[in-house]
């Protein structure tokens, strides 16, 4: 085996981002992963932090948050390489750290975040003149009136209507967004068609569920060249068409740049010598395989994804390094696991600490290893739900790893 | 790793996150199938203690996208072979599914009439001509796999190796034996290369693989016993089993475990390897033989969902180019959509080709001296949507060795 010299082990948000920024810097990369991430379950939405200015609230945030570590170079450069490997892909997405960008959710909230896809940017929404909420016949879960009903209390002054169109979709299973994305791909011009028929002007918006294709931007463009309106995508439930446009938009990344990346891999532990990682082993159905590498980047996710587990109370351990965890000490803490309270939770702080390069480091500060980086949700410190920074810490740690 | 990889104990572990529907080609190519029974929202835990039986489940083509998609670790596909198993319970197998299911018989019928294989591919195309093979309920489009007049095993008796201490027993795999000896052919030259003698343990059936997908566990239980018993009989030998078959390694690694969950299935499992995982190994070892020459080619790589499924990587990539024998690009088009004898049935045909499409195109653009890929029917597929016709990448590796 061949030493690579990043192996990046995870291949969620952060993992992706790892893998391609090493890349684009004519490193030789492996990607192991044990399952797709959460990405194709994602918004596609880039959460920063939930703030009017998050670049001027991230700077006010305590030395041991994972921002403080990763720093403002590292944000900006992540924020510019993510919109260039999505453009990549034809898939634009608007945005900067220092103003966020309201999106409609599928139930017709406005939800603010730093990057945003184009085709879901409703920054102009206010400006409409009249919003058209679109339903599909047959698709779950996206109700045009209840959107309607909701988007009322952000712009009382608004004339709205709603429509429902027959796509024909129906005819097999329940279809969920992914689906219809999946049926419209290649064939938009029935949508058009109805969508043009609403007789909607140049100063309204169409607002649909997210179902312009699974990669990139192609059939929307496709319908909005056709419709005067401009036509905005809602978020919905997973699986969700822009997360999984943006996980393709990586996955395209990293094959034109010589990543190797493997499926249902496991990684179980680390080969170590003192204070080197020399790389990793995977465990297959019968045997174990170790990949050698120069630096390890480990993207494994927080307690969902197995990054962190829990096998006893009160003792979170990280599995392959066996890296501490930190986290509130007590029970007491641990009886006010509410997931969306008012309050950052104790539990959802818990995480691996690390130096200014992202190397973890013990209770007193000192880097365990030197050439191992933890990037994304296994980060401690911080409460990524509460603050709403989970999309921004795996992008711009994953910036910071790969760069360092 | 444990008895907890037996198929119906994971479905426990299912989070309902949906990825493994993300995933799954055959839901991307048709709006019939409901995906994944067992597992996901739609169904949770049901188990089978479930009645009703979802008819759609007969889409799944058990190319094992979705076990590679989980998070958890779930046997997504493993789980829906199980179902199927259920469902053929209570309704009888078609006509057509019992012949995919059971190539192996059909192959030694053949061989057993004089000038038989030559008179079956004959017969093959006459069905073909006269629209029997669609009466039958197989793809009219395709031609069947044409019989080789002597299979691998025949002809390997005459093959000139020289006695070795060091043995393994080569697990040929039906569709190599049957259909492409040279395949068998240059594993043998690979093997006595690095210093194998090869043996053929006559005593093997097929895996069992096309078996499973359609449905004929119990049938596919007595393969499994016995060909475990044999490995089992080499393991204590200190003899290694290896396949150049993905889909066979794969069966023989991992399935039956999963399927059945007998603890000798896992024992035997470990002195299973694929060809090239086994040639790494000797590479790690410092054992293998470097001895190559270059072929200055470019090779395009289709990697078999079965191989993804194994997670050793991708070792004939590795072996190629570390030894400067070729550039070796990989395809990264997705499923070529035949999985084993799914895209041979009549009503799946067109899905198949729709999911290969993306396959095809890639291959099209030529960019490439040769297309290498290391299931059997994968090189089928893309000789079939692209004509342009595949090899093995051992082939390539015995060229290398003069
Ligand atoms: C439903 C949902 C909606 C979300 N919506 C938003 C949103 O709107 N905005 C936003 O900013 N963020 C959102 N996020 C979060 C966003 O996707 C985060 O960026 C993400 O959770 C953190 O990414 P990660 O790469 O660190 O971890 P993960 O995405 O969890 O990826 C970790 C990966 O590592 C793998 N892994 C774990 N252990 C091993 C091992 N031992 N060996 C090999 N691989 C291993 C896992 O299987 C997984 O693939 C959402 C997340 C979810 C689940
Ligand atoms: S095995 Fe393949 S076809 Fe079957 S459910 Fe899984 S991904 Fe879909
Ligand atoms: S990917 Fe795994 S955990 Fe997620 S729904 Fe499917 S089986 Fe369940």
């Amino acid at each position: 085996m061949r030493t690579s010299d990043v192996i990046v082990v995870g291949g969620g948000l952060a993992g992706l981002m790892a893998a391609a920024v090493s890349a684009s810097r004519k490193q030789s990369v492996t990607l192991l992963t044990f399952g797709s991430g959460s990405l194709p379950l994602a918004s596609g939405a880039i959460d920063f932090f939930n703030a009017d200015n998050p670049e001027v609230a991230i700077k006010q945030l305590p030395d041991t948050h994972p921002y403080a570590k990763i720093g403002s170079k590292a944000r900006d450069g992540a924020v510019k390489f993510l919109c260039d490997v999505a453009a990549q892909a034809n898939l634009p997405y608007n945005g900067r750290l220092s103003a966020q960008i309201p999106v409609v959710t599928a139930v017709g909230t406005l939800k603010y975040s730093a990057l945003v896809p184009e085709s879901m940017d409703a920054s102009k929404l206010a400006a409409k003149q009249k919003v058209f909420v679109v339903e599909i016949k047959g698709l779950k879960d996206f109700y045009a009136s209840m959107i309607v009903d909701n988007l009322k209390k952000y712009f009382p002054a608004k004339q709205f209507e709603t429509a429902k169109l027959d796509l024909k979709f129906l005819g097999g299973r329940d279809i969920t967004c992914m689906d219809a994305a999946q049926l419209l791909t290649d064939n938009e011009q029935p949508l058009a068609n109805e969508l043009k028929a609403l007789n909607a002007g140049g100063d309204d918006a169409i607002i649909l569920p997210p179902i312009f294709g699974i990669a990139g931007n192609f059939s929307r463009s496709a319908v909005q060249t056709q419709v005067r309106a401009e036509i905005f995508e809602t978020t919905c439930l997973p699986p969700s068409p822009p997360g999984m446009r943006l996980q393709r938009a990586f996955m395209k990344y990293l094959q034109n740049n010589g990543v190797k990346f493997f499926e249902n891999s496991k990684v179980i532990r680390g080969v170590v010598e003192g204070k080197t990682v020399k790389g990793v082993v995977v465990e297959t159905a019968v045997r174990e395989k170790t990949f050698p590498a120069r630096k390890v980047i480990l993207a494994t996710g927080g307690f969902y994804s197995g990054g962190l587990t829990m096998r006893e109370f009160d003792k979170p351990r990280e599995p392959i390094f066996d890296l501490p965890v930190f986290f509130p000490e007590g029970a007491d803490n641990w009886s006010n696991v509410q997931l969306f309270g008012d309050k950052p939770q104790g539990f959802s702080t818990t995480g691996i600490f690390t130096d200014d390069s992202l190397r973890p480091v013990d209770s007193s500060g000192n880097v365990l290893f030197d050439n191992l980086h933890v990037v994304g949700a296994n980060l401690g410190g911080c409460d990524k739900i509460f603050e709403r920074s989970a999309g921004g810490i795996a992008i711009s740690s994953a910036y910071k790893a790969a760069t360092v | 790793m444990s008895d907890n990889t037996k198929a119906i104990f994971t479905g426990d572990r299912c989070l309902s996150c949906t990825s493994c529907m993300a995933n799954c080609p055959v839901m991307a190519a048709v709006k019939e199938y409901r995906g994944p029974k067992l597992v996901g929202p739609a169904h949770g835990r049901m188990h089978f203690s479930q009645e009703d039986i979802e008819e759609s489940l007969n889409y799944c083509s058990n190319c094992k996208s979705c076990d590679r998609a989980c998070p958890s670790g779930v046997a997504v596909s493993t789980l829906n072979m199980l179902q199927r198993a259920e469902y053929y319970k209570k309704h009888e197998h078609l006509r057509h599914e019992d012949m995919l299911a059971h190539g192996e018989r059909m192959a030694k019928l053949i061989r057993m009439m004089p000038f038989g294989a030559t008179f079956s591919n004959i017969g093959m195309s006459i069905g073909k001509t006269l629209g029997i093979f669609s009466a039958l309920g197989l793809a009219g489009e395709r031609n069947m796999p044409a019989y080789a007049s002597t299979s691998f095993k025949d002809g390997f008796k005459r093959i000139k190796q020289a006695p070795a201490s060091k043995k393994l027993v080569m697990f040929t795999g039906c569709f190599i034996n049957d259909n492409e000896p040279q395949v068998g052919q240059a594993f043998v030259k690979v093997m006595n290369a690095n210093g194998y003698e090869v043996l053929i343990d006559e005593g093997f059936n097929c895996c069992g693989s096309p078996l499973v997908v359609t449905g004929f566990l119990d049938e596919a239980r007595q393969h499994a016993d016995n060909n475990v018993a044999r490995i089992l009989d080499w393991k204590r030998k200190g003899i290694p089993v290896v396949t150049p078959c993905t889909s066979c390694s794969l069966m023989l690694k991992e399935e039956y475990h999963e399927l059945f969950g007998e603890h000798e299935m896992h024992e035997a499992a470990q002195n299973v390897y694929d060809a090239f995982e086994f040639l790494e190994i000797l590479q790690e070892r410092g054992e293998f033989n470097e001895n190559v020459k270059p072929l200055n080619q470019k090779l395009l790589y289709h990697v078999p969902c079965h191989l993804k499924s194994q997670a050793i990587g991708l070792p004939a990539q590795n072996i190629l180019e570390e030894y400067k024998v070729a550039k070796v690009q990989t395809a990264d088009a997705g499923c070529c959509g035949i999985s084993g004898n799914y895209g041979f049935r009549k009503d799946k045909y067109e899905i198949s080709m729709k999911i290969g499409a993306k396959l095809f195109e890639r291959v099209k653009q030529q960019d490439f001296d040769k297309v290498i890929s290391d299931c059997g029917t994968c090189r089928m597929q893309i000789h079939h949507g692209t004509n342009i016709k595949p090899v093995h990448p051992i082939e390539i590796l015995a060229k290398a060795y003069a």
